[in-house]
């Protein structure tokens, strides 16, 4: 059995079941049918382009493409530009790579009547301009879906334009301060050589100069956000961070203009550059999680139908999601998904309804059921009536809570931010009080205002601005080796204080696969036919219990053969069956008194064998859970399973507390209800159905494969999607909240020791100096240490 | 003023022109949403080729026919 690679998607499979094409291989006739439209159409440097990758096998789409020509899809998708052409903003689905927007774009804009086709490579979203006297938008996405990908339109929120033009406005702003730091820094090298080896006057006034016409773009253009902040902070009566960097940095560049012209002294127009850049370059990246947060869900929102079926009195009619209204009979055909909750009257089919339970076994529906939107009706036509419009379906109703949750989601305040309200009133007294001291004692108002602004400058919060993020940087570095992706450096704070872990069950705890772990052969012995039917029973469905049975059977018989089996029938949550040379063959569930999924195998009606399957705890989960219980950590099961296949997996984990049969919905309450009793919670999962309870919890961590709305909404990502990237998240975390901690002291053990002497008047240019940058250098040196080699190779 | 001070000054005012005007062009670049797709801006520098250039020009020229045509229409 020999491996090729398709000359398309680069997939690679057994030889067996490939497509020859004279000196090509290809897996499906979408990759080949691609592969020559490309070599006709003379855009064959894709696949250098494309190089390495692999892309997905092309997207074989049965919808009619002519929906994209519908009055109702005009009116709410389609603008119209100042020059008369028309506009619409599309998410392409199926692109992996550079080479892949290139293909799109090239084919695009080589097509008559288009005249802008521009893709966003960062999120895969498409803006298309064409003239509709040449060509209609449905051919456009004809023309899209010919080389294997698919299109589908999406609404620019206002959320979406607000967070595109704030992410323009950080990054500008970044970019200024960042330019500004690195030639500040190069004259700072001058400086301070000067300054040891000697400089003339004129020179050092030269170099304030050029410092001078650097910060002050820093301080007043890139720094804008922090006073803007302070502003709306004591607005609001508190004091923040902002605060504290704005009031440091003004004072800073107030005392450096006052050496400027005419003081006598060193300008520290550096430390004000220096410190706005930091803390901005952290801000900025904050903002591009919410970005990229805002783009995932557009891409949820994707998966509701574009439109629906509905019956009435003169025939079918296809209508807008909108125009649905309670009552409605609406049609839905096997693969399509539901558009909004309702009750069947006819049919009965089997529904995916992994987005809302996270559950992967269909579940039968006959009539008097109810259908959930965005579940997908797998086997058969049904008819249902609306119970809900479609703002109040299920699906649309969890779009808009998380939504509403990535706005407001709280988060516990971090040390830094709680300290720095005590810190800044602390020193802006002390300065305060030096100032109005020395003026009553002496009664020269400049020196006692220089005395004053010096305690600020030498207060100046560099130390304990960087005390958090060089530590979480070092942390986060080492967290991103492990595979732990964190979003944001304040999440291992918040991480170090947890209290609770809530964990879903099927994809977190469990492989989300099953196995075989019992069976039962009537006759002893399994003959090779009846086997290899088997096998070709099994191969032919998409069923996880079907996979389960293959898979075992792959393991433990050599050399099977596909048999042409006929008349293959789904019977919806029953199983399948099919004819094999007259013999009807039977293989699905059977009734069994058992707590697991089961499976039987039938010839004729005769038994020949059956299986007990579960879904197999992941190799890693125990481990990590007793790690966790080690802890001290308080741990809960939260599953839409039923409550005896929960209680099995939280015996075998020896975890007390379990909840089951939970609605996303349920989950997010049950997450609430948690807080509400001050407890700080992690919340681990996977699917759609997490997302609502991940985007409410203190710390959300989702598993690499899961769904990308979880991926999204979560603080952490699990690459590698081992369970013991937790048992490492938590250990990382705390020993960098240790270091945390320990940067804060040292900050403050500084201040403690520099600013009585700055109030006593002895503050030096050198010994300001030489401090501001000493103390910068403990808390960088002690951050170092977290991920100590002999240390990390010992516990990590 | 020495003639060393004097070299570093109009040493100073010619960095500081040249790279405020460079800062100039790489702020109005932001404001056209040029930096809006980082990825493209990394895979554009990396990997454009002559062809790439050629069919971005061919480009422009396209939509700019299209555009004159629509506008001769309306007038019409």
């Amino acid at each position: 059995m020999s491996v090729v690679k398709c000359d398309h998607c680069a997939l690679e499979f057994d030889e067996k079941v490939m497509i020859k094409d004279g000196e090509h291989f290809f897996c499906c006739n979408g990759c080949q049918g691609v592969y020559h439209l490309l070599k006709n159409d003379g855009l064959d440097s894709f696949y250098e382009k494309k190089g390495s990758n692999t892309l997905e096998q092309p997207i074989a789409v049965g919808e009619d493409s002519s929906n994209f020509d519908l009055e109702s899809f005009a009116a709410r998708y389609i603008k119209t530009t100042t020059e008369g052409f028309s506009s619409v903003d599309l998410i392409i689905e199926g692109i992996h790579c550079a080479a892949c927007i290139w293909l799109n774009e090239k084919v695009l804009d080589s097509t008559d009547g288009i005249v802008e086709a521009k893709i966003n490579f960062t999120n895969n979203k498409a803006k298309i301009v064409w003239d509709e006297d040449i060509i209609k938008l449905s051919q456009i996405i004809d023309k899209i879906r010919s080389i294997g990908y698919n299109a589908y339109p999406y609404e620019r929120s206002a959320t979406d334009k607000k967070v595109t033009k704030t992410n323009r406005d950080y990054f500008l702003r970044m970019s200024v301060a960042i330019f500004a730091s690195m030639n500040i820094m190069m004259i700072g090298v001058a400086k301070y050589s000067g300054f040891f080896t000697g400089m003339s006057q004129s020179t050092l006034h030269l170099v304030h100069i050029a410092e001078f016409i650097f910060a002050t773009p820093v301080l007043f253009y890139s720094g804008w956000i922090f006073y803007k902040g302070a502003y709306f902070g004591l607005k609001n009566k508190i004091i923040n961070m902002d605060f504290l960097v704005s009031s440091g940095a003004t004072l800073t560049y107030i005392y450096s203009l006052y050496i400027l012209f005419g003081g006598v002294g060193h300008s520290y127009f550096d430390s004000v550059s220096m410190i706005i850049t930091f803390v901005l370059v952290g801000k900025y990246l904050e903002v591009i999680g919410k970005k990229s947060a805002v783009d995932t869900m557009d891409k949820l929102k994707m998966q509701i139908p574009l439109e629906a079926t509905i019956i009435k009195d003169d025939g079918k009619v296809t209508v807008a999601l909108d125009q649905i209204v309670v009552g409605d009979i609406v049609e839905l055909k096997a693969g399509e998904k539901a558009s909004v909750d309702g009750e069947i009257i006819s049919g009965d089919s089997s529904f995916d309804e992994s987005s809302l339970s996270g559950e992967s076994i269909p579940v039968a529906k006959q009539v008097g059921d109810m259908v959930y939107s965005g579940t997908i009706n797998i086997t058969n036509v049904i008819r249902y009536k609306a119970v809900k419009n479609y703002a109040n379906s299920t699906l649309n109703t969890i779009v808009e809570l998380l939504e509403d949750s990535l706005n407001s989601k709280p988060k516990i305040e971090d040390t830094t931010n709680e300290l720095s309200k005590y810190f800044s009133i602390t020193i802006l007294t002390l300065a305060f009080l030096s100032f109005m001291g020395w003026y009553f004692y002496d009664h020269n108002f400049e020196q006692a205002l220089i005395i004053g602004i010096s305690v600020i400058v030498i207060a100046c919060p560099c130390a304990l601005a960087l005390a958090t993020p060089i530590a979480s940087l070092v942390g986060i570095s080492w967290l991103t080796k492990e595979g732990l992706l964190f979003k944001e450096a304040k999440f291992i704070e918040v991480f170090a204080k947890a209290t609770t872990v809530v964990f879903d069950k099927t994809g977190t705890l469990t492989k989300g696969k099953f196995s075989v772990f019992n069976i039962d052969i009537i006759n002893k012995t399994l003959t090779k036919d009846e086997v290899n039917i088997l096998y070709t029973l099994v191969n032919s469905s998409n069923h996880p219990v079907s996979i389960g049975v293959k898979n075992y059977l792959l393991a433990h018989y050599k050399n099977l053969e596909e048999y042409t089996l006929e008349d293959i029938k789904q019977i919806p949550a029953v199983g399948m069956e099919a004819v094999y040379k007259k013999d009807k063959i039977f293989g699905g569930k059977a009734n069994l008194s058992t707590k697991y999924t089961t499976y039987k195998f039938e010839i004729n009606g005769n038994l020949i064998v059956q299986f007990e399957l579960q879904d197999s705890l992941k190799d890693d989960a125990i481990n990590t859970i007793n790690y966790l219980k080690e802890q001290g950590l308080e741990l809960i099961i939260c599953s839409g399973d039923n409550q005896s296949t929960v209680k099995n997996i939280a015996s075998q984990l020896g975890i007390e507390h379990f909840k089951h049969s939970m609605t996303p919905k349920t989950k997010a309450e049950f997450i609430s209800e948690l807080k509400n009793q001050d407890k700080t919670i992690v919340m681990v999962g996977d699917g759609i159905n997490d997302a609502l309870a991940l985007s409410r919890s203190d710390i959300s961590i989702a598993m690499g494969n899961g769904a990308d709305i979880a991926i999204a909404v979560s603080d952490v990502v699990v690459l590698n999607d081992k369970l013991s990237g937790l048992e490492k998240s938590f250990y990382i975390s705390k020993r960098t909240y240790k270091f945390i901690k320990q940067n804060l002291l040292i900050s403050l053990i500084y201040n403690t020791i520099t600013i009585p002497v700055a109030m006593m008047g002895y503050v030096i240019p050198l010994v300001a100096a030489l401090s501001m940058s000493v103390s910068s250098l403990l808390v960088v040196g002690n951050s170092m240490r977290i991920n100590n080699k002999k240390y990390k190779d010992k516990n990590g | 003023m020495d003639s060393n001070s004097s070299v570093l000054w109009l040493e100073l005012a010619v960095g500081v022109i040249v790279s405020f005007s460079l800062l100039g062009i790489f702020i109005w670049a932001v404001r056209q949403g040029q930096f809006d797709d980082s990825k493209r801006q990394m895979d554009g520098l990396l990997f454009d080729t002559t062809e790439d250039l050629q069919a971005a020009y061919e480009k422009e020229q396209k939509v700019k026919e299209l555009k004159e045509k629509k506008a001769k229409k309306s007038v019409s």
